[in-house]
């Protein structure tokens, strides 16, 4: 690798162009702040997209390649890690938005306190956020509205008080989210259109967004979906301030004497190195890649990682696991219309409720079957070949429908991410190694999450319904947290309240990693709002984190 | 038909005569033919071959008007994925005869269906048989829903039934899926195209919601690739 000359110096480098790093670059630019972005993917346009199941989810065509960027597991530190595609998320601009479904819910106000709700529990590490739903509220409703999101207003009756409404009415109401519905109903649930990031009808310059089948996992050709990509990106670069440079990966981060960081070293698509400065760094890899950055690069007064004094990088790590009640039906449900557009959720079960004998709960949500489809579309049960596969799938495919959940796992200290020293990825350097035993409590709540929405499925009128437990936690949902938790108390935490590195003052992690508890409700949503939020603390700031004379920006407040 | 013997005339080679008559068999039994079409019918040792062939058939370009090339890193891993996935097959094929000479004396393509379901059956289960090793069974366990699979971890049997099926229902520019015939079989209304769905014209709002009509081919034109 030749070394290339050094670029300009950077008043913020943000290293990441999903869902927090486009936020960010979106805010700051729009502020009038030059930012330098390094993305270690592509910088795909919508031309790029195709409604093509086999290329976009069975040949990893959004999804990391496995031989490229592995990952291994364990559940313990006392065995051996498997290479494991544990929770994948797509590495390019625009990140996890570019092939979600975009199922954006608010968290409530007790998930910022579940440690003061639940009180402690046994083997886990639950911790109260340093922020609340009020200080994170008037940043939901920017998001919402800058980003464009559908859905209704007071629905959910366990949502948190809002300034205001949705920009758009909910999308359109499927014909599983009439089941869901009625089976809720029936119940005595409370049930909502599911807030999503898609436009019902025109919004901000934009079209109303195309119902295809080929959706969820699959870019989007139309341009008309809510993501980073075709909203937050395209508004930073046209302030002319964005300077995003895609396939530039970030090998390490570089400290200078008085112990502030001073470089991104990354490699850039010819294969060359190439060092960027700045003034301030924002990392916004996602939590599995934000950790092991931070654990790559070592110095010597970071020896077990940048900002790792603790020991609490890559530790408390959460996943969501998503799991699902199967339904069958006499009317056809052609649930994979929406290609993952579910339309219908209940925060009946989110709440913690201690008479259930575990902490806390989760989201649930009509959905297709095993989607995307129909390739890998597949009733559990069912057999995997044979005459009787095939009339199977020609029975259920249009008859089927799922009620899904978002299991909300506990943290644990020895649930971590970190470095193995066995495997390197393409490009040379030690891949992320996960160690995870689910909580009693994740498998109890997952039983109970299920048993719930079969209840719903019967409701809602199934002839027959198949629950599939998580047995296991498996990153699935490609949401993941707690990496570098903030908290107020360095001993405790990474980051402080403004998800600022305790121990390193221009550097800020404003992914899912600070989150302190996972939460039962998809994430994207409140992580945009906080990087949104950190941007706003960094833009009344400006100026202390300049070279010389910095002040702790949490002294500043 | 012209696409057709387009995909013909183009169609290299990944298997021996031998070994692409087995695993067409295989095949023929993981999707059976019965009163609406099956792995035969659709193409799915077509769509196998095209695929092992090299790495000019991986991605179909978004808009279906040929297929990307491949260079640098995703070339590699593709090339070193093909050669590992053609070496399963080889070994695969192996087995089969192997078990189907021990258990019937004839090469599986020579039993009757019933006797080659009897055959994989036993492969997908890794029954010990003196002709051979049993290979070991994967030591995971499956995959949770949704989780995208490494298809370079599966053993053979999973393995041939996922490319049977990928070859059943993906899109027909990848030389399967003929004339929408898995798809058809489904009841799945796909695109007509890849064009459709790149252009925006695919919209699925008629069977998501009110308004709909049962999934019907009459006014569809199957397609049938680049």
């Amino acid at each position: 690798m030749a070394r290339k000359p050094r670029p300009d110096r950077a008043e913020v480098c943000i290293i990441g162009a999903g869902a927090s790093g486009a936020t960010a670059a979106k805010v700051l630019t729009e502020a009038g702040v030059r930012v330098v972005a390094l993305e270690r993917g592509p910088w795909r346009r919508r031309e790029s997209f195709g409604g093509d199941e086999l290329a976009n989810i069975n040949r990893y065509n959004l999804w990391p390649d496995p031989l490229l960027n592995p990952r291994t597991a364990r559940t313990s530190a006392a065995e051996p890690a498997r290479e494991e595609l544990f929770c994948p998320v797509p590495q390019m601009v625009g990140g996890g938005t570019v092939h979600w479904q975009g199922w954006l819910p608010r968290f409530t106000p007790n998930d910022f306190r579940l440690r003061t709700i639940a009180g402690p529990l046994e083997g886990a590490s639950l911790a109260d956020w340093p922020i609340g739903y009020d200080e994170l509220e008037p940043y939901y409703d920017r998001v919402e509205w800058a980003f464009g999101v559908s859905g209704l207003a007071g629905a959910n009756r366990f949502e948190g008080p809002r300034s205001r409404g949705y920009p758009c009415p909910p999308m359109p109401m499927s014909r599983y989210a009439e089941n869901f519905h009625r089976g809720c109903a029936a119940l005595g649930w409370n049930s909502f259109p599911t807030p999503q990031a898609a436009l019902s009808r025109p919004f901000g310059g934009r079209p109303a967004t195309v119902v295809s089948a080929f959706a969820q996992q699959h870019g989007d050709p139309t341009g008309t979906r809510s993501s980073a990509l075709n909203v937050f990106v395209p508004q930073a670069a046209a302030t002319g301030r964005y300077d995003l440079r895609p396939d530039c990966y970030v090998r390490e981060l570089v400290l200078d004497a008085e112990g502030r960081l001073r470089s991104a070293v990354y490699e850039d698509a010819d294969g060359d190195l190439v060092e960027q400065e700045a003034d301030l760094f924002l990392l916004a890899c996602g939590a599995v890649e934000s950790a092991r950055l931070l654990l790559l690069s070592r110095s010597g007064r970071f020896p077990a990682g940048l900002a790792n004094g603790s020991d609490l990088v890559g530790r408390n790590v959460t996943f969501h696991e998503y799991s699902a009640a199967i339904g069958l039906f006499d009317d056809p449900v052609y649930a994979w219309a929406g290609g993952g557009y579910v339309s219908a959720s209940s925060f009946q079960f989110y709440e913690h409720d201690e008479r259930r004998g575990f902490v806390s709960g989760g989201h649930v949500a009509a959905a297709g079957v095993g989607i995307p489809l129909p390739i890998n579309w597949r009733l559990p049960g069912a057999p995997a070949w044979g005459a009787e596969a095939k009339r199977v799938d020609r029975e259920a495919f249009n008859h089927s429908m799922a009620v899904a959940m978002v299991l909300h796992d506990m943290p644990q200290h020895d649930n971590r991410v970190d470095l193995d020293d066995g495997m390197v990825d393409a490009w040379g350097l030690p891949v992320a190694r996960i160690t995870l035993t689910p909580h009693r409590n994740d498998l109890d709540q997952g039983r109970f999450l299920i048993d719930r929405s079969a209840e719903i499925l019967e409701a809602g009128g199934a002839r027959s319904v198949t629950k599939v437990y998580a047995e296991r936690v498996t990153g699935n949902c490609s949401h993941q947290h707690g990496t570098a938790r903030m908290g107020d108390d360095p001993a405790a935490s990474v980051l402080n309240r403004w998800c600022q590195a305790h121990e390193v003052d221009n550097l800020f992690v404003i992914d899912g990693s600070s989150f302190p508890t996972g939460t039962g409700a998809n994430p994207t949503l409140t992580i945009m709002a906080n990087a949104w939020r950190v941007c706003d603390h960094i833009l009344a700031n400006r100026g202390r984190f300049a070279r010389a004379g910095l002040a702790a920006s949490g002294a500043s407040r | 038909m012209a696409g057709e013997a387009a995909i013909e005339q183009e169609a290299p080679r990944a298997f021996d005569p031998h070994q692409r008559d087995t695993v067409a068999a295989a095949m023929a039994r993981i999707i059976p033919s019965d009163e609406t079409p099956g792995a035969r019918e659709a193409g799915t040792i077509d769509f196998l071959e095209r695929f092992l062939s090299g790495t000019g058939f991986i991605y179909a370009k978004p808009d279906g008007s040929g297929f990307e090339t491949l260079s640098g890193r995703h070339e590699q891993a593709w090339r070193r994925r093909i050669d590992i996935l053609r070496r399963r097959y080889a070994e695969g094929v192996r087995e089969l005869d192997g078990r189907s000479r021990h258990r019937f004396g004839r090469d599986f393509v020579a039993l009757a269906p019933q006797e080659q379901d009897e055959i994989l059956r036993a492969a997908e289960r890794h029954e010990a048989w003196p002709g051979g090793e049993a290979p070991a069974a994967d030591a995971g366990t499956g995959p949770a829903l949704q989780q995208t699979s490494a298809e370079i971890d599966l053993d053979f049997l999973p393995l041939l039934v996922l490319h049977t099926r990928q070859g059943f229902l993906a899109d027909p520019v990848y030389g399967g899926n003929r004339d929408q015939a898995g798809w058809r079989a489904i009841g799945f209304p796909g695109p007509a195209s890849l064009a459709e769905v790149h252009s925006g014209r695919y919209s699925t709002l008629a069977w998501f919601a009110e308004g709909h009509t049962d999934p019907s081919f009459e006014n569809r034109k199957p397609h049938h690739g680049a």
